[in-house]
């Protein structure tokens, strides 16, 4: 049986990132996966979807409605648009970032509080995990990188864990970012610690 | 080796592998990764080119496959209208290297566009077509139509969706092939190469029928189409093509269904029809389900197959309603087609389709609307406009302004709200003409890209300024292809040619004989406005140049165009730098103007529209 993940965002967010190193480890631990981005039309700025089927063979790369094992969310407007596909039993991991668009700075349209988000979890029957910005760690003045901080704290849902050995996605997070791979690894164990893993 | 490789990638380097000599096209989502995969990968010794559009590099492909080399040719599904008058042609004539042309479908519309189905052309062209279902697929089949194409002499289409094309899986790679290297082919035959007479194309019109008869065997002695049929007779068949073939496995899975209960035709082609197999599994079934996306192609011919095998079993598909005819197939449909064919759910199925079209929660979901990026020198020349009209004493909804493909339809969209339309690529100049004759005596205004000029605008132009009609065309010129990731194209500076020779904009547009002629920089708001302000009043043919390169590609290479000072003691919170500009880089919180410093490019166009002074552009470096 596969595991399903849906991962969605804000384009520049770095969502394609977190599916891209998931699949790279899935390579490098010989299971087979697959992923498919959604990005839309705009360079940055726009609603970003990853779709990532790990342990799949012979079936196709789109995941139903209700059919992801774990979502990650790594804006809260932008994650109720991930809530179709959480499972009764899955796992929802918001990362609690707000993104205001242009429409709510002028007071034109509303943006939702966090127990929306929940409550729309909590409604598929899904459990709501949530990872608040201001937990990362900072090198220097500046906090690390926040989706590697999230694909730390999703390697440690069963889901994940179960199938990936987070040594592999460390080993693939070093390759990609050979001068910054402290912060990055720092990034990802953090991660890792605010969902209770080591 | 074992990769990760998306379907585009997986073209590209089953084509590397069967031996490619020429691969050509014109980027468009979601065919672009293609050729960008040959252009970082292929060892030296093929030729690989951007093409000014989609019928040029058809051409070229055809011209080098003709001379016997074996050529690919990319594109999305609307440059396959664009390339298709070369394409029946070269249907007729047959080729002599293997020449692939692939084509992705963008079913459920990720990137705009119609939601067309490309094989339609190759039915009304008898070019067989391969439809891979996924990547590794994709890389399998790519080799097949080369070798088909060979075989049979015929040009070979390859369309892929988008879930296949922009997917990627893990996929053995193996070494490309080198391309041949005897002398190419220098053959005169005019029955063949030409369209000169009657005589002629009859005779070619026979023997494209006759390849295609000849292509439905090739596919059929390889098994190509894989067919599995269960011993007893009487119960369900299902024939699925394309993408849908991935996902019906788990489908039977989600309802509980055993894949040994059904017989499956997982068919490789819609044309030619895969006759013998369809007979096959009507002579075993009771009943059919259809699974193909978009068009009812496949199914009319199994309606036609079973009338022809005297079948009266029930087939559901598209054409007896179950099914739709657009968006991407899922598990969610392949259930109800199958529960239409008395195939129900079972108990713990994993389909949910409690969301429907919007869910409740995406109901909440702030608006985000899509804009230009920070830094892009499109805004400016969109504000240029907004003020150019209002300066010739004009209000917005009385000035048509028309769009154009590629990043510059994003004036569609809030704070400029300026485009009126937007059709295929070059239509803007030509559309705008159309509003002039009708009657429209307030001013015109046509805006395109540089790359989209260069691949269809030209001709439009040339015709407003041969029939003197009064508009202005204002060519947003950023020096790359941007809204498909940053390719390179005719118009692009010279360092990032890499061989190419740069067509230049500016030398072009002033020799075309227009009324008039101006080149404008984006960022010097006062200046793009009153010269677009005096082409608005002209009522004449103006061309505009409006020049600066993509923010994007500058950033890259560490450029800045400036840097942005923000004194919070003069901000009266007017908000006009939000309102209209839009730009990203802005941001109100807590009651004050904030500037994201990674993305802001300092172009200052922020600064141009603070009426107090708060928000200064400096020079940097």
């Amino acid at each position: 049986m596969s595991c399903d993940l849906v991962i969605v965002g804000v384009g520049g967010q770095g969502v394609l990132t977190i599916a891209e190193l998931l699949m790279e480890a899935a390579l490098a631990g010989g299971l087979p996966a697959s992923l498919v981005p959604t990005k839309g039309m705009a360079q940055r700025g726009g609603f970003v979807k990853a779709e990532l089927r790990l342990g799949a063979e012979g079936i196709g790369p789109r995941i139903a409605d209700g059919g992801a094992d774990l979502v990650i969310a790594m804006e809260r407007s932008e994650g109720l648009k991930g809530v179709r596909f959480a499972r009764r039993d899955g796992t929802f991991l918001l990362y609690d970032h707000v993104w205001t668009p242009l429409d709510v700075m002028l007071g034109r349209a509303a943006y939702p509080e966090r127990a929306v988000v929940e409550t729309a979890v909590h409604a598929m029957g899904g459990r709501c995990v949530v990872l608040e910005p201001g937990d990362r760690p900072a090198v220097g003045d500046r906090r690390v990188a926040a989706n590697i901080f999230v694909l730390g704290a999703a390697s440690g849902i069963d889901a994940v864990a179960e199938r990936i050995d987070p040594d592999l996605i460390e080993a693939r997070i070093g390759e990609r970012w050979r001068t910054a791979q402290d912060a990055n690894l720092l990034a990802f164990r953090a991660g890792r610690a605010a969902v209770g893993v080591r | 080796m074992k990769r990760i490789v998306t379907g585009n990638e997986a073209v590209a380097y089953g084509a590397l592998r069967s031996g490619v000599a020429v691969a050509t096209g014109y980027p468009g989502t979601p065919s672009t990764g293609c050729l960008t995969a040959l252009l970082a990968s292929a060892p030296p010794g093929r030729h690989i080119e951007w093409s000014t559009n989609e019928k040029v590099a058809f051409e070229i492909a055809s011209g080098a496959a003709w001379a016997g080399r074996r050529a690919l040719v990319a594109m999305k599904m609307s440059g396959l209208n664009v390339a298709y008058d070369a394409v029946i042609s070269i249907a007729y004539s047959g080729t002599n290297g293997g020449l692939v042309l692939y084509v992705a479908d963008d079913p459920g519309v990720s990137a705009g566009m119609a939601e067309q189905d490309s094989r339609g052309f190759a039915l009304m062209s008898d070019l067989p077509i391969l439809e891979p279902d996924t990547p590794e697929s994709a890389y399998q089949l790519v080799q097949m139509a080369f070798d088909l194409s060979e075989a049979v002499r015929t040009p070979v289409m390859l369309r892929l969706t988008t879930a296949v094309a922009l997917g990627s899986a893990i996929v053995a790679v193996e070494d490309p092939t080198a391309p041949r290297s005897d002398p190419p082919i220098l053959e005169r035959e005019i029955a063949r190469y030409t369209k000169a007479g009657s005589a002629i194309c009859r005779a070619q019109h026979s023997d494209l029928i006759d390849r295609l008869e000849r292509a439905a065997d090739w596919i059929h002695d390889r098994a190509l189409h894989r067919l599995s049929l269960v011993p007893e007779a009487g119960g369900l068949g299902v024939v699925a093509v394309g993408a849908a073939c991935a996902c019906l496995g788990e489908a039977l899975a989600a309802i509980g269904c055993s894949p040994s209960d059904i017989s499956v035709l997982r068919a490789v082609a819609t044309s030619p029809f895969p006759a013998a197999e369809v007979r096959a599994l009507l002579d075993r079934v009771g009943a059919l389900l259809v699974l193909e996306e978009l068009e009812p192609h496949l199914e009319r011919g199994v309606w036609i197959e079973a009338r022809r095998s005297g079948f009266d079993g029930p087939i559901v598909g598209k054409l007896d309603g179950t099914l739709p005819r657009t968006g991407e197939y899922g598990v969610a449909e392949i259930v109800r087609g199958l529960a239409a064919c008395g195939v129900d759910r079972t108990d713990g199925v994993r389909i949910d389709d409690r969301a429907g079209p919007v869910s409740e929660a995406e109901r909440h979901s702030a608006p985000r609307t899509i804009t230009v990026c920070a830094g892009c020198p499109h805004r400016g020349t969109y504000m240029a406009i907004e003020a150019a009209i209002a300066v010739a004493g004009f209000a917005p909804d009385e000035v048509m302004v028309t769009g154009d493909i590629g990043c510059t339809i994003l004036g569609m969209n809030p704070p400029f709200d300026l485009l009126w339309n937007e059709v295929s690529m070059g239509s803007s100049i030509s559309i705008a003409q159309g509003y002039v004759h009708a009657g429209v005596r307030t001013p015109v205004i046509a805006t395109i890209g540089d790359s989209t000029f260069f691949h269809g605008g030209l001709p439009g132009v040339l015709n407003a300024i041969h029939r003197k009609v009064p508009l202005t065309v204002i060519v947003m010129d950023n020096g790359w292809t941007s809204m498909t990731g940053m390719q390179v194209n005719l118009g692009t500076d010279e360092a990032f040619q890499e061989g190419g020779r740069r067509i230049d904009l500016a030398a072009i547009l002033p020799a075309l004989g227009a009324d008039g002629y101006v080149e404008v920089d984006p960022f010097d708001l006062p200046g793009a406005t009153s010269a677009i302000a005096d082409c608005l009043k002209a009522g004449d043919v103006r061309l505009v140049l409006a020049r600066r390169e993509c923010a994007i590609q500058a950033a890259r290479r560490g450029e800045v165009a400036g840097r942005i000072r923000f004194d919070p003691g003069r901000c009266v919170i007017c908000r006009r730098c939000l309102t209209v500009t839009g730009c990203p880089a802005l941001g109100l919180a807590d009651g004050a103007i904030s500037i994201d410093s990674r993305q802001c490019t300092g172009c200052g166009l922020c600064a141009r529209v603070c009426p107090t002074g708060a928000l200064r552009r400096e020079d940097v470096g």
